[in-house]
């Protein structure tokens, strides 16, 4: 059963990813800040991170993803680099963001807007954990 | 250019045209009470600079500021020498102290030194006096410009906490309400379907009233945030892409004909990019299933022209006078089952005119619409402002 790591500080929002993901299959675990979000990722290694983009501060959700990201050789969290992250966001503000391949923008795979439509979500998620698994098959 | 900058141009400006050894601008305190050194010039001890001390231990200002130029021929004759930091400082030995006044209020001095006696005369000051009324009349205006600065953050600083606080718990609510919707939280009743059906249809409807209200404020509010070269191609993109499992979503074909030439426009990024997704996400929206969406880019001489036609519901004629104003939606997309709050037009408005573009709009109930938006194109070469 894959498992899945929600960071966000919302519980109501935690429920309503909770309930689909729960239904299909997936087991969620829940961090309510950046900090226990990094703390779970070790503790937990899940398959697929759910990041919000706002947190206890505005930027704490991307903190959280180019720690997890760092290129650095000596990062902390160089064992957890390929773990898919997808972050939560909504329309408005995404469109002021730049994300992508490219080192330089946001480090995160995909993006699920607020307010989450459970479909699209699982199709993401379905996705993400789908392409993360194939990777680590023998060629 | 900050406070601090004016006065240091101040102080080297009045050296130079005194011909003096070392300048010194003081400010007084709103109360009148207290003077504190806010720019020097030439002066071969470090000073300190911000402190303030009571108008009393400066005699000379005192005086000064009293309304009438003060010429201290020689400190070391003159009471004025023995009153400490206050008179005229080592290794300095005259001093020339004019007032800096604005609008009949006392603001501040300047104060010319000379490390010899007799360097000033009572006439010196007519050239010190005209720097010290230009002086005065710049750092009123810094001043005031700074609060206007500071006022403006404060609101752009309040439009974006107020966006999340207001979107936040609308976006969890309608992702809770979903999820029900769908069936995650176990079976419901046709009544209780329904019911939930019509509450995420009024928390759609909330979403989008507090989101264009907030863009139209945002648009208000930013209006004298500096526009910069904006690249469009990518801009167009961007929101292309974005919108694009939208459209998928609902079976709308979105096309997108790119230009290779890179087209860029006067404007800001976050603007721009709210122009576009209006634009485009009105025709997704209004256009019902097998329908087609097509976006094209594409300069035409001097201008840019963004054209984005859709086969959708149309707009009809009585309607198009209308388009742009605030709270008006036509019709037809009211009858239809999709959420608007007919703010997006107007805050597109708004931006575009602000970019000194403009926008057309030709539709026909029924047949499609395209909408054209149209900028001054802007040389790469005149980017570099």
């Amino acid at each position: 059963m894959p498992k899945i790591l929600v960071i966000e500080d919302d519980a109501d929002m935690v429920t309503a990813l909770r309930m689909p993901l729960e239904a299909t299959g997936y087991e969620v675990v829940a961090a309510a800040t950046g900090e226990e979000g990094l703390q779970k990722v070790k503790e937990e290694v899940p398959d697929l991170i759910i990041l919000d983009v706002m947190m206890e501060s505005t930027t704490a959700g991307f903190q959280v993803s180019l720690e997890l990201r760092s290129p650095a050789a000596d990062s902390e969290y160089a064992a957890y680099r390929n773990i898919p992250i997808l972050m939560l966001t909504a329309i408005h503000t995404t469109t002021s963001l730049r994300f992508g391949p490219d080192e330089a923008y946001l480090p995160v795979d995909d993006f699920v807007d607020k307010p989450v439509d459970p479909d699209v979500l699982l199709k993401k998620v379905g996705a993400l954990v789908g392409q993360a698994q194939g990777d680590d098959l023998p060629a | 250019m900050d406070v601090d900058q004016v006065l240091t141009h101040l102080a080297d400006g009045a050296r130079q045209t005194m011909r003096a050894d070392a300048v010194a601008v003081r400010l007084l305190d709103e109360q009148g009470e207290r003077v504190s050194r806010a720019a020097a010039s030439g002066f071969s001890v470090a000073t300190e600079m911000g402190e303030s001390a009571p108008l009393a231990r400066y005699p000379i200002d005192e005086q000064a500021l009293a309304g009438s130029p003060i010429v201290v021929d020689d400190a070391h004759a003159e009471s004025w020498g023995d009153s400490g930091k206050g008179g005229v400082p080592a290794p300095y030995r005259s001093a020339l102290c004019v007032p800096m006044t604005h609008g009949g209020d006392a603001i501040g001095t300047i104060t010319a030194y000379a490390a010899t006696a007799g360097r000033f005369r009572a006439e010196d000051a007519s050239l010190l006096e005209p720097l010290a009324d230009v002086g005065a009349t710049a750092i009123v205006a810094t001043r005031a410009l700074q609060e206007l600065e500071e006022l403006e953050a404060r609101q752009s600083l309040f439009i974006r906490v107020a966006t999340h606080e207001l979107r936040s718990p609308v976006a969890v609510a309608q992702s809770m309400v979903r999820g029900v919707l769908k069936g995650y939280a176990g079976e419901m009743t046709a009544q209780q379907h329904d019911l939930f059906g019509r509450i995420s249809r009024r928390l759609d409807l909330l979403e989008n009233l507090v989101n264009d209200l907030l863009d139209l404020a945002a648009g208000k509010a930013g209006r004298r945030e500096r526009d910069t070269a904006v690249l469009l191609n990518a801009a167009v993109g961007r929101v292309v892409l974005l919108l694009l499992p939208r459209a998928e979503e609902k079976g709308v074909t979105l096309a997108y004909q790119a230009c290779c030439e890179e087209l860029i426009v006067r404007g800001t990024e976050d603007g721009i990019d709210r122009i576009l997704v209006n634009v485009v996400d009105n025709a997704v929206k209004y256009t019902p299933s097998g329908g087609d969406v097509a976006v094209a880019l594409q300069r035409d001489g001097e201008q840019i022209e963004i054209v984005v036609s859709d086969t959708g519901i149309g707009i009809p004629e009585k309607a198009l006078p209308h388009l742009f104003e605030e709270f008006y939606r036509a019709p037809n997309a009211k009858a239809m089952d999709t959420v608007g709050t007919g703010l997006g037009l107007a805050i597109v408005r708004d931006l575009v005119q602000r970019y000194c573009g403009r926008i057309t709009v030709k539709s026909a109930e029924g047949e499609g619409t395209t909408v054209t938006v149209t900028f001054p194109r802007v040389d790469l070469a005149e980017c570099f402002f």
